[in-house]
């Protein structure tokens, strides 16, 4: 077989068929004309413009904004601690710690939804944003315990050791020596947890009310009344949202050491 | 290590006692509720759902689709990964880059892009009807086809990722060593390839399996309720009917197949940390 061929040939072939579609949308998005078509139908802004108009897509922005951001910051309080005693103290039950923390990564997210539902928000009365808060900071949980444990493992015990030792407290060793070394893998949690909450759909999916639901759920529901290009220069604006975070990322801190 | 008991439960109960309390416990009330009745326990519901076609229909269909996407994973998976690992190192990063990147953006938008490209005056029926292939639009969304390319772009660079990583950790001269004592390129992958890259191959395609058993994004938009999934139906039945108890009964599927899956990564994982 000539190797020199073969393989520019499955590259390209595979890399057209995995971001291809993106070139297309970028494309469709641009298009002057009603309908999504490719190739478009004479340039304009027109449909990204329209996208910064439509009323619920600003509402369901700003839903997505919080829970991303709120969700992984409540995930990180809570999981920051935990990763922390599990690597450096030793816990009777761990590994079933361990196991109940990172479930609803395993669980697939309608399950979990639907159970929120039905249990919190229509016995308790929850607030629907209230349960989707929860969801959310549940579904970012393990994330956050994974990347936070693994710079943990990487930090060598003795430093905060040598710490308590000199006479700093605890906590104090926390704060001042952990802490600071444990900087960048606390950021990719964080940026981690924020794509992945932003982009999720299951989760979401039956905790939706009447003016407060997630962006990918409003997009799923606006694509079924109509198909005007909107929906594509919204999917490509949020993919370039998602590329220009993780690219700032990846030049900043070389996220890919800690995912 | 630290001693203190106390210390370590303030730690790590919040977290434990916060996914235990928002997750664990009402997916559990959840999954009970597909075995009881009355007054008690009982798997009617389970005889109940799978007596009933469509749901077997549906339920076979998420079975074929999964494997048949993961199937062609694993094909094309491998061809790419070959590939990928013989480049030179900068070209290797870069391409591993380009097809990682997929997975940091919205499946929305990635499974809205095929309705661009399959619709009826989408690229693929513009192109067949300019050729003179076919007279008139062919039908690709709402099909099995639709769903299956779906799901193909959205977990491929999964199996790719996976797939790599194992070829790099393959002994590097095991392939020039098996074409010099004469083995044709099909023994040199049946014989030596496969066997280093069984683990990998593995790990690949369980998450592959299961993202696509549990997928509800694809086959919502390319496969509406023509070509319903396990998960599609289980929103199906909870909107439409308010039927909680086929919506436990899928539920419990799902979860032992995600869990399956799980436990064989683990077992695997540690099965390489061994050695």
């Amino acid at each position: 077989m000539s190797n020199k061929l073969y393989a520019p040939i499955i590259l390209l072939l595979v890399l057209t068929f995995l971001i291809g579609p993106f070139i297309i949308i970028i494309a469709a998005s641009l298009s002057a004309g009603e309908t999504l078509s490719f190739p478009p139908q004479g340039l304009s802004l027109r449909w990204v413009i329209k996208v910064f108009e439509v009323e619920s897509f600003r509402a369901s922005f700003g839903v997505s904004m919080f829970l991303a951001i709120g969700g992984t910051i409540f995930a990180l309080i809570l999981g920051i601690p935990a990763s922390y005693a599990l690597s450096r103290y030793k816990v009777p039950g761990a590994e079933t710690i361990r196991t109940i923390v990172s479930s609803p990564i395993i669980v697939p997210g309608i399950i979990v939804g639907l159970a929120l539902l039905r249990y919190f928000v229509v016995p308790f009365n929850f607030g629907i944003l209230f349960a989707l808060f929860l969801a959310h900071t549940a579904l970012i949980l393990p994330y956050a315990v994974r990347v936070v444990s693994a710079s943990l493992t990487n930090l060598r015990s003795d430093i905060e050791e040598a710490a308590v030792l000199l006479g700093c407290s605890r906590v104090g060793a926390f704060f001042r020596v952990v802490m600071p070394n444990i900087r960048g893998g606390i950021l990719a949690a964080f940026i981690l947890g924020f794509v992945t909450s932003f982009n999720q759909v299951p989760v979401s999916l039956f905790l939706s009310g009447p003016g407060v639901r997630t962006l990918p759920i409003d997009m799923l529901s606006y694509m079924e009344i109509t198909y005007d290009p909107s929906v594509a220069a919204l999917s490509a604006l949020l993919a370039f949202m998602s590329l220009g975070i993780v690219f700032l990322a990846e030049r900043f801190l070389g996220f890919s050491r800690y995912v | 290590m630290f001693q203190n008991r106390a210390e370590a439960f303030a730690l790590v109960l919040p977290a434990a006692i916060f996914a235990g309390a928002i997750f664990l416990v009402p997916v559990l009330i959840l999954l009970s509720e597909g075995f009881r009745s009355a007054d008690s326990w009982t798997i009617q519901a389970y005889i109940d759902f799978f007596s009933q076609s469509l749901n077997q229909a549906v339920f076979l269909r998420t079975l074929k689709l999964a494997a048949m996407v993961t199937a062609a994973s694993a094909v094309i998976g491998y061809a790419a990964a070959f590939a990928i690992v013989n480049l030179p190192p900068k070209g290797k990063g870069r391409v591993t880059g380009l097809i990682v990147l997929p997975l940091m953006i919205s499946p929305v938008a990635r499974t809205y892009a095929w309705i661009v490209i399959l619709g009826r005056t989408g690229i693929v029926n513009q192109a067949l009807v300019a050729v003179g292939l076919s007279d008139e639009p062919i039908r690709f969304l709402f099909t099995e086809t639709a769903v299956f390319i779906g799901l193909l772009q959205l977990f491929l660079p999964l199996m790719i990722i996976s797939l790599i990583s194992a070829l790099e950790n393959m002994p590097r001269d095991a392939v020039p060593a098996a074409r010099v004592l004469g083995a044709n390129w099909l023994q040199v992958f049946t014989k030596v390839i496969l066997p280093l890259t069984k683990e990998g191959l593995v790990i690949g395609g369980t998450l592959v399996f299961t993202g696509s058993m549990t997928a509800y994004i694809t086959p919502a938009i390319l496969g509406g309720s023509k070509v319903l999934m396990l998960e599609t139906l289980l929103y199906q039945r909870v909107t439409m009917a308010n039927d909680f108890v086929s919506a436990s009964v899928i539920a419990l599927i799902l979860i032992v197949m995600a869990f399956a899956a799980n436990l064989l990564l683990k077992r695997l994982a540690t099965a390489r940390n061994k050695r």
